[in-house]
């Protein structure tokens, strides 16, 4: 009995810690102005106020990289999610020469670190003449989260019983109706869960936003909340109304599907 | 919170009906109906991925390797000069002291990140099957809030608490009598801007791998506990004989994830401090980035892309030995 108290105190100090920084986020950024900058001990906000986020929302940069954040991550996880079912559906459910090889590939190229291959993005991209064009952007994303849906789909393909499409198919379905009658449909949480996680790694990156746009009307949101700072003195209040913003999208997807998440991150290392 | 259940590979013993056979791993079946198009479709639904990786990133790897043997600074790129120099950039590099210092700095970083941070994931994924359930859905709910703040956010955040006159840290630690702390910079040398860095990547690292674990740990079937149970196993003894084997290969699998991606971190490194006080928090992403992007010498800095391939893949190449392996009898 005293074992499991001390465990829940251990539990809920543990709790505290890992909610600090965003209770720190929310409560500074609803603080009135000047009252974040005072020696005076606040961990409890006394006066609330939402005039941070009107600060936030109205700088200029913060909704222009907020659309080409959501634009670039957008088109980029779409496009990976399109090509990667198709390669997951192909490795998981056709027997052809040079499956194997190609399953390995796509599990190699999922580990490929990318940051090592910033300068050859670099200079492809501006060969390409797509350098500080959000396409180059869009194109870096795709091919970062690609390996990752194909792999992860692949999995979630290899859960559905290939015998429900096969009876489809009996009753008269063609390969492509069972397909979208059968498979799609169950393929529906790990979809989400796959273009979730795929979304968050691009709503992230920072190296090759940083490196690839210079120009601040084509900046991405951490871009932007990056040179806050320098951009407005240290205006903390509006930094963190702005961090908050940031964070709603990627809280909300999250708690929708984090458990389908773990599954699919994890997934075939199990039992190795 | 029950554990994974949407993969062939990750379904915990005795949650799924024998009825469904272990849907196809690996999954191909010969089909042998149809003709032409049949036998040529896998290949059309491979081939945009096939030609995105090959183009995206086969193409990039084979050109830091060949970049790196160039001499190709900003004058070369603009007059598109081609100029070979052999292993001129290599020598540059490695006779460079920074280099030896950032590379020892990275991995000794990266190992502590990653021991600090799988170990405490363990440790929270063992915990959370003794606490209380309402205990345990805050911690989960707690975990979730760091795990989903977007790392520009979460790296802002930390800025602000350990801000020198007016972070809550030393507010606290005034607050709690240590006068000195008054005005205290967290950023003043390279380790202690390290140190920070790495507690807020530990911190935002160990909810995946809580999360991962425990739903490794809720798939171990209850009899093998009832049977150490009744053999008279010790706590400790049970970990050994029971948990330890069933997690261990998935315990691999995440630690290697967390090197893969402790061993790049680069935003939070830049927006603490820029690589500085002096180039003391500089790691090997950063080095990358100052040579190749801030300084245009691409050359130089496609060998320590090159290099870093090499010391990351010197790290993992075991556990990527181990895993082909078994992955190769799977699929």
């Amino acid at each position: 009995m005293l074992k499991k108290s001390a465990a829940n105190v251990v539990g809920i100090v543990l709790a505290l810690f890992f909610l600090f920084p965003t209770y720190w986020m929310i409560t500074s950024a609803l603080k009135p102005k000047g009252s974040t900058i005072t020696s005076d001990y606040d961990l409890i906000p006394f006066s609330v106020t939402f005039s941070n986020f009107a600060t936030a929302w109205s700088k200029p940069g913060f909704l222009s990289s907020l659309g080409n954040s959501l634009m670039v991550t957008l088109i980029a996880v779409l496009a990976a999610i399109i090509v990667g079912i198709t390669a997951a559906v192909a490795m998981s459910r056709f027997a052809f020469r040079g499956r194997k090889s190609f399953v390995l590939l796509m599990l190699v190229a999922q580990m490929a670190p990318f940051e090592a291959l910033l300068i050859p993005m670099f200079l492809m991209m501006r060969d390409l003449q797509l350098y500080e064009h959000l396409s180059s952007l869009v194109l870096v994303y795709f091919a970062v989260t690609l390996p990752f849906c194909a792999w992860t789909l692949r999995g979630f393909v290899n859960g559905i019983p290939v015998e429900l499409e096969e009876a489809a198919m009996v009753d008269g379905c063609g390969r492509w109706g069972a397909f979208q009658k059968v498979t799609l449909p169950l393929l529906g949480p790990g979809l989400v869960a796959t273009s979730v996680f795929a979304f968050i790694t691009a709503w992230n990156e920072f190296l090759f936003a940083k490196v690839l746009i210079r120009s601040q009307d084509l900046e991405t949101l951490p871009v932007w909340l990056s040179g806050f700072q320098t951009a407005f003195g240290t205006d903390w209040g509006g930094a963190m109304a702005a961090s908050v913003l940031f964070t709603v999208p990627a809280l909300v997807f999250f708690l929708i599907v984090q458990r389908k998440m773990v599954a699919g991150v994890t997934a075939g290392a199990v039992k190795g | 919170m029950t554990a994974v259940k949407t993969t062939e590979t990750a379904a915990p013993a005795g949650s799924i009906p024998p009825a469904l056979p272990p849907a196809v791993t690996g999954g191909a079946r010969k089909r042998r109906r149809g003709g032409a198009f049949d036998r040529a479709l896998p290949y059309l639904l491979l081939a945009p991925a096939l030609i995105a990786i090959l183009w995206l990133i086969g193409w990039p790897v084979v050109s830091v390797f060949v970049t790196s043997f160039r001499q190709l600074n900003l004058g070369e790129l603009v007059r598109g000069e081609i100029v070979w120099t052999g292993l001129d950039n290599y020598m540059t590099v490695l006779q460079d002291e920074r280099f030896w210092e950032v590379s020892l700095r990275t991995v000794v970083f990266t190992v502590s990140v990653v021991v600090a941070s799988v170990g405490m994931g363990l440790g929270i994924a063992l915990l959370m099957r003794v606490l209380t359930p309402w205990v345990r859905i805050a911690l989960q709910i707690a975990m979730l809030c760091a795990w989903a703040m977007p790392i520009l956010a979460s790296t802002t955040v930390y800025q602000w608490m350990f801000d020198q006159n007016y972070g809550i840290l030393n507010k606290t630690l005034v607050q709690l009598g240590f006068d000195s702390f008054a005005g205290y910079s967290w950023f003043s040398s390279g380790s202690s801007t390290l140190s920070v860095v790495g507690l807020l990547i530990v911190w935002q690292a160990i909810p995946f791998l809580a999360f991962s674990l425990y739903a490794g740990l809720v798939g171990i079937p209850r009899d093998l506990y009832e049977a150490a149970g009744i053999d008279g196993a010790s706590g400790w003894q049970t970990f050994r004989a029971v948990t330890w084997p069933e997690i261990r290969s998935l315990l691999l699998m995440v630690t290697f994830l967390s090197v893969l991606w402790d061993f790049k971190v680069f935003a939070q490194i830049w927006v603490f401090r820029e690589g500085g006080p002096s180039g003391e928090s500089t790691t090997l992403p950063v080095l990358q980035y100052l040579e190749g992007i801030a300084k245009s010498h691409f050359g130089v800095a496609a060998a320590i892309s090159v290099l870093m391939m090499v010391i990351l893949g010197l790290i993992t190449f075991q556990y990527l030995r181990k895993l082909l392996q078994t992955e190769e009898g799977k699929i």
